[in-house]
């Protein structure tokens, strides 16, 4: 490779790793007008960078703020490079499609917003039903949307039960093959997830990611 | 007059524990406004004050926790901030011990400021304002802004305070165990936490909530070792666990969690209380392990 398209990529990553919201985008768009192809900037560059903003907020280097322009540099960029992806006929093909929510009888919204990010940042084509859904919403909206994937958020003790029903209401309506199920939350643990059926759980939303990705490989990644 | 650095001198000074799982207990609806109890199930909640009071409490938090108009607002209940605040004051007024206190209970917004959120300052000291109104007129002795994970949020709150009324304000954050130490989810540090509170000449601060009672003698020892100030310690009762039955509940018990006070004093708390999976039971045990530790020393 020429070093000319290679520093384009560089400095694109690196915009996304230090979270340059303004900078993403039109950095994009230098590695496009260079001649890089839209896929391989994604590849080499744009997903490398959001697994390396995960890498450090694991490592407890990054915190939320960190994490959120991280996610936020990667969607810049992908709006300019998918729109780039179009224009020659070609798409991305999705992750996977989530509905995601924080349960009903829950408010709180700061983590399943954070999971929401990192997943759309991560590929993922992701309906967030926001907080304080019904269990059947989240159900028909998953049903409605065809999608792969129901992302289910708790912060209290007593609404982390509400994720449970959510499985048994798939369960009863004959559904649950055709949605995994996660959840997480401050009081959700794997081992709770297990009992109440779930198919995954994520201890943050840098694993969530990872979680999403196991559960749908195999699957050949989307609704098809 | 509400002194905290004289009420910490030769004594732990106890609060409360939770407030939200007591108001599940006696019947509050998952998706209510829990402030809104103060007016519609003012029994109740004065019952839970009193049942703490009863178990030892020297002062008790005011049932306003989300009591800021931001989060008011979805409930639909924003314009009435200030009245279900006073009435959480009022509330714990009325069954308050001659010699213990009222503590008016402000935790976060819930929404975060630019660049990660929408909101600017100014609306979070519009959130705060009414509410601290609320709680002075109703009575309480001193604030406590608690839970708090980004500093200047917990400092437009403590502005918004100072501005509205001359009471003392204790302050609360929260931070994790990270691999690198303890942080707020925001990544403020224990040092950075300290000097903000010193330089804001706030009376006593500390933290409360996610932590279990071990990791937080860890982290008041580093605090310790970065003030002299009264430090408040409100640990979690472990994580949550699952029955068989399906009910959720915490890992330690009331004397386990007892079991670890005379450490957390040792380790430099001065004003102690519960967090979530805390009831008047386990302010009952750590009273007694309190009066204990001091006979001991005495």
């Amino acid at each position: 490779m020429k070093p000319e398209p290679n520093s384009h990529l560089q400095a694109l990553s690196q915009a996304i790793v230090q979270g340059l919201v303004d900078e993403a985008g039109p950095l994009a768009e230098k590695a496009l007008d260079a001649g890089l192809k839209p896929l391989q900037v994604i590849e080499q560059a744009c997903v490398p960078a959001i697994e390396e903003v995960g890498r450090l907020w694991e490592a407890g280097d990054y915190f939320l703020p960190e994490l959120i322009a991280g996610a936020e540099a990667m969607k810049a960029a992908m709006t300019v490079l998918q729109e780039a992806l179009k224009s020659s006929g070609q798409s991305l093909k999705s992750a996977g499609r989530v509905v995601i929510g924080t349960v009903e009888g829950d408010i709180h919204d700061i983590g399943k917003n954070m999971v929401a990010s990192m997943l759309r940042a991560s590929g993922f084509e992701v309906i967030d039903l926001g907080a304080d859904v019904k269990v059947e919403r989240f159900v028909e909206t998953a049903e409605r949307e065809k999608a792969d994937i129901i992302a289910l958020s708790a912060l209290l003790t007593t609404t982390m039960l509400n994720q449970k029903r959510v499985v048994e209401l798939l369960v009863s309506r004959g559904l649950k093959d055709r949605f995994k199920v996660m959840v997480g939350g401050a009081p959700v643990t794997e081992k709770f997830a297990r009992e109440i059926g779930a198919d995954g759980y994520g201890e943050s939303a840098v694993q969530a990611v990872s979680v999403a990705r196991n559960l749908l490989s195999g699957r050949g990644g989307k609704h098809d | 007059m509400f002194d905290i650095k004289k009420l910490t001198e030769k004594q732990v000074f106890l609060l409360d524990g939770a407030m939200g799982t007591e108001l599940f207990r006696a019947g509050l609806p998952p998706g209510h406004c829990p402030e809104s109890w103060n007016e519609e199930r003012p029994e109740e909640v004065a019952g839970i004050h009193r049942s703490y009071y009863e178990a030892g409490s020297l002062a008790v938090l005011t049932n306003s926790f989300g009591g800021n108009a931001l989060k008011l607002a979805g409930y639909g209940l924003e314009s009435r901030t200030y009245e279900l605040n006073f009435k959480a004051a009022q509330l714990a007024r009325s069954v308050c011990p001659e010699g213990r206190y009222v503590g008016g209970s402000i935790g976060p917004t819930g929404k975060f400021l630019k660049p990660v959120g929408d909101l600017t300052e100014d609306q979070l000291l519009e959130a705060f304002r009414p509410q601290v109104e609320g709680l002075a007129a109703g009575g309480v002795d001193f604030l406590l802004i608690e839970t708090q994970y980004d500093l200047r949020e917990s400092l437009a709150a403590l502005r918004a305070a100072r501005e509205a009324c001359s009471l003392p304000v204790l302050v609360t954050m929260t931070f994790n165990l990270t691999r690198r130490g303890y942080f707020t989810i925001m990544g403020v540090s224990p040092e950075t936490f300290i000097r903000t509170m010193e330089e804001n000449t706030v009376e006593a601060f500390g933290a409360n909530c996610t932590l279990s009672p071990a990791d937080m003698i860890g982290l008041i020892k580093t605090l310790r070792s970065l003030s002299s100030r009264p430090l408040i310690a409100q640990a979690n009762a472990g994580q949550p666990q699952v029955g068989p039955d399906g009910s959720t509940f915490y890992e330690l018990g009331p004397g386990e969690y007892a079991d670890f006070i005379p450490e957390l004093i040792e380790a430099g708390a001065r004003v102690i209380g519960g967090c979530c999976g805390t009831s008047p039971e386990y302010i009952k045990k750590i009273a007694e392990k309190i009066s204990s530790f001091f006979d001991k020393i005495n």
